[in-house]
């Protein structure tokens, strides 16, 4: 058996869990290929053009494992909320439907929900629904499966805020590995690049951020590297509490990088439309302001070009450069004064002894 | 400045009258002034929705805030322009972007240098005791039988209001002279705002009852019927969806407005247990499944059930309307063409944002209600069927969709 795991949204945050719990149950999952232009294009050409960017690409997976990858059956799970009262996106929340909707195939659509907030559609019967359609209802083995995907989960989120990034460190828990690198950390600037998974990490959509960071002689730091409760002192920092399921990926990561000192710029990364981030940024954008860190927003969306988002990403680790060093020659300059004077009051001690 | 007058604002603030006010939508400004004021407020009534609320709230709001937001923020400032000090607003969980205004608007009131105490009718702590207790704490009221009074005859002004517009689409393709039946309504509007008791409400919508069976109608008018469906605050505010009922009912089309005012504050404010009939909610909940089989926050699952039972009812068309980047509304916007395609039912999805402009619109309903006007004739004779599902993908695109 094979179902087709859309290389997009969710992916992201979950396939590490996805992978290990159907591998367990005996099914083969297939994932689609990597984000590519053509792809895009053809996801946007099924939903209106209004719709974010993320939701027009997983379209576009979708497609490609039912045209490319010869799979009849789509896992597309519908996450309502992660907690009680705190809902998502309603494009997150509604996306099977959508994809029955917009996608004219002959296919078998697995719809799993999970919604916290009503009392029977918790994680257990969220799994049970996913492999119930491919016949596969004995519990026992459900909770079983759901053991196995854990581990290969939290080996993903271990690594990943150790400081490997996500997707080498989703590579290495598939392999059922655990690595913990030693790092040199000679990086000049560090800065805090904020975006959903989805958007960061899908290298079409970012367009290889990281590396260009990197090519700068930037270390850049995402939410994966904070734990759960850094981000939620984050939100507290920012005076909101948590509204959208991935708010903490966002205003929270984005409160606790504010307010640490190592970090000297933030970078957030947003697609055109989207709703809840268009709340986040503009309270972010304000607190920034307050805490006096540099900030600089991307919006992207399917016409976005390379260069002018690499030319601002060059400016702004520029500008970074400047105000470090300025900060480091105003503090030289403070401990010159301060030696000055040291120097001063041990001459003038000296000439009191002499005298 | 002397060093005693801190000491004196102090007290000033403490005994300074509380004047309220609270965003507008529509005709909402009648029942829930009516409300405040029998509880002994001190309101701040602001202007209807304007341009001039709208491009206040444009330029101190992002760009991609959706549209009543931006009139929400509108309305406030003009408010505290015009010396209110208390601002109303409600935040309710799991809808939309709705839930983060009241948070977001502080914000940036406070931001703006205003002085003023917020309230916020907070959703998660239940619906009715909280309406009752922050509608006391706004007005200072302490007696529960003004209180009684003010949401009774609130209650009762949302009813009649809806009574006489509901009147008002059926007459307005009708009527021979045409105009007559406007004229009618915005005179009871009037009477039933400043009606001060339930009786007085009653008395104004019998009156207004009585003129609109004056009216000559025509009778043999061939009436075309459409459902007007769509985001909440677009469907009920005049200003924002550039009074598409008006011209629709000009151009001889009965508009049925699946939200009315009343039908939201009783799915809001009964429990659960008191109701007898179905709820709009439940029933598109129940109609929708087949597209939409769970709610995603804002109208969507209505708008979707609503055009399901539109076909089911045969209803010549609808009318869904969303402001620009509304979310719940994007997602009904992709699934509304599958649904026109599959129930055979013509829908247009109309997009409204501060820059929309009205002939764009009003040239787009003339050819919808065209386009209705043939489907009806050939379903008369019979070529057509409605719940033809076997529809190929490419033939009848039956659906105008786009922005402006």
């Amino acid at each position: 058996m094979k179902i087709g795991i859309p290389r997009a949204l969710g992916y992201y945050n979950y396939y590490p869990f996805w992978f290990g719990f159907f591998g367990s149950l005996g099914i083969e999952v297939v994932l689609s290929d990597r984000t590519t232009k053509k792809l895009v294009s053809e996801g946007s050409a099924l939903v209106v053009s209004e719709t974010c960017l993320p939701v027009k690409i997983y379209m576009g997976h979708v497609l490609n494992l039912l045209e490319k990858k010869g799979v009849d059956i789509i896992y597309s799970p519908s996450i309502q909320s992660i907690d009680h009262k705190i809902y998502n996106c309603s494009k997150l929340r509604g996306l099977p439907d959508l994809v029955r909707n917009v996608v004219k195939k002959d296919f078998l659509l697995i719809e799993p929900t999970l919604d916290k907030s009503e009392k029977n559609q918790g994680l257990y019967q969220y799994l049970y629904e996913s492999v119930a359609p491919l016949g596969i209802t004995d519990k026992k083995a459900i909770k079983q499966a759901s053991k196995v995907g854990w581990a290969y989960q939290n080996n993903y989120i271990g690594m990943a805020k150790d400081g490997m990034h996500p997707m080498e460190a989703m590579e290495t828990a598939l392999k059922g590995k655990v690595v913990i690198k030693s790092r040199k950390s000679d990086y000049p600037i560090s800065i805090a690049v904020l975006a959903h998974g989805y958007n960061l990490y899908d290298d079409h959509i970012s367009m290889k951020v990281f590396k260009k960071l990197e090519n700068l002689g930037v270390k850049a730091y995402t939410s994966e590297n904070l734990s759960a409760e850094q981000m939620q002192e984050g939100l507290n920092v920012l005076n909101t509490n948590l509204y959208w399921a991935n708010e903490l990926e966002i205003s929270g990561a984005a409160g606790s990088f504010m307010t640490n000192k190592k970090i000297d710029g933030v970078l957030t990364i947003t697609a055109f439309g989207c709703g809840p981030d268009s709340l986040m940024i503009e309270r972010i954008t304000r607190y920034a302001k307050r805490l006096q860190k540099p900030l600089l927003n991307l919006t992207v969306d399917e016409h976005t070009g390379e260069a002018g988002f690499i030319t601002r990403i060059e400016a702004f680790t520029d500008m970074l450069f400047r105000r470090k060093r300025a900060s480091i020659i105003q503090n030289l300059n403070k401990q010159v004064e301060i030696d000055l004077e040291r120097e001063e009051i041990s001459h003038s001690r000296e000439t009191i002894v002499k005298v | 400045m002397t060093p005693f007058m801190p000491i004196l604002d102090n007290i000033n603030k403490s005994d300074k009258e509380k004047i309220v006010a609270f965003p507008q939508m529509g005709n909402i400004r009648i029942p829930v002034a009516a409300a405040l004021k029998a509880m002994g407020a001190n309101l701040y009534l602001s202007p209807e929705n304007n341009k001039e609320a709208l491009s206040l709230g444009t330029r101190h709001s992002s760009e991609t805030v959706c549209l009543p937001y931006k009139l929400n923020l509108g309305n406030y400032i003009q408010a505290l322009e015009g010396g209110a000090n208390v601002l109303l607003m409600f935040s309710a969980p799991g809808t939309c972007r709705l839930g983060n205004y009241a948070k977001m608007s502080e914000a940036k009131l406070r931001e703006l240098g205003y002085d003023f105490e917020f309230i916020v009718f907070d959703m998660y702590k239940g619906k009715f005791l909280e309406i009752v207790k922050k509608f006391s704490q706004a007005t200072g009221n302490k007696s529960i039988s003004n209180a009684y009074k003010g949401i009774k005859i609130g209650l009762a002004k949302f009813d009649a209001l809806d009574e006489i517009e509901r009147k008002l689409f059926w007459l307005r393709p009708r009527e021979i002279q045409s105009g007559m039946a406007e004229k009618i309504y915005l005179s009871s509007r009037y009477s039933i705002d400043k009606a001060e008791t339930v009786e007085d409400v009653k008395k104004s919508v019998l009156e207004a009852m009585n003129k609109y069976n004056s009216v000559e109608i025509d009778k043999n008018k061939g009436i075309l019927k459409v459902y007007f469906t769509g985001e909440f605050f677009v469907l009920l505010d005049p200003f924002t969806n550039m009074n598409l009922e008006k011209e629709l009912g000009l151009l001889g089309v009965e508009v049925e407005r699946t939200i009315m005012l009343s039908d939201w504050t009783n799915q809001t404010l009964i429990p659960k247990w008191h109701r007898k009939i179905e709820t709009h909610k439940e029933r598109a909940i129940r109609k929708a499944n087949k597209y939409l089989s769970r709610p995603v926050g804002g109208e969507c699952i209505e708008s979707v059930g609503d055009t399901v039972f539109a076909a089911e009812c045969n209803i010549d068309g609808v009318v869904h309307v969303a402001p620009f980047n509304c979310i719940p509304e994007i997602v009904s916007q992709c699934i509304l063409p599958n649904v026109s395609k599959q129930e055979n039912i013509p829908v247009i999805s109309l997009l409204m944002d501060e820059q929309t402009g009205k002939a764009g619109m009003v040239t787009r309903l003339e050819a919808f209600v065209d386009l209705i006007k043939r489907q009806r004739k050939v379903r008369k004779t019979g070529t057509l069927q409605r719940k033809t599902t076997n529809f190929s993908l490419k033939s009848n695109p039956r659906i105008l969709s786009g922005s402006v």
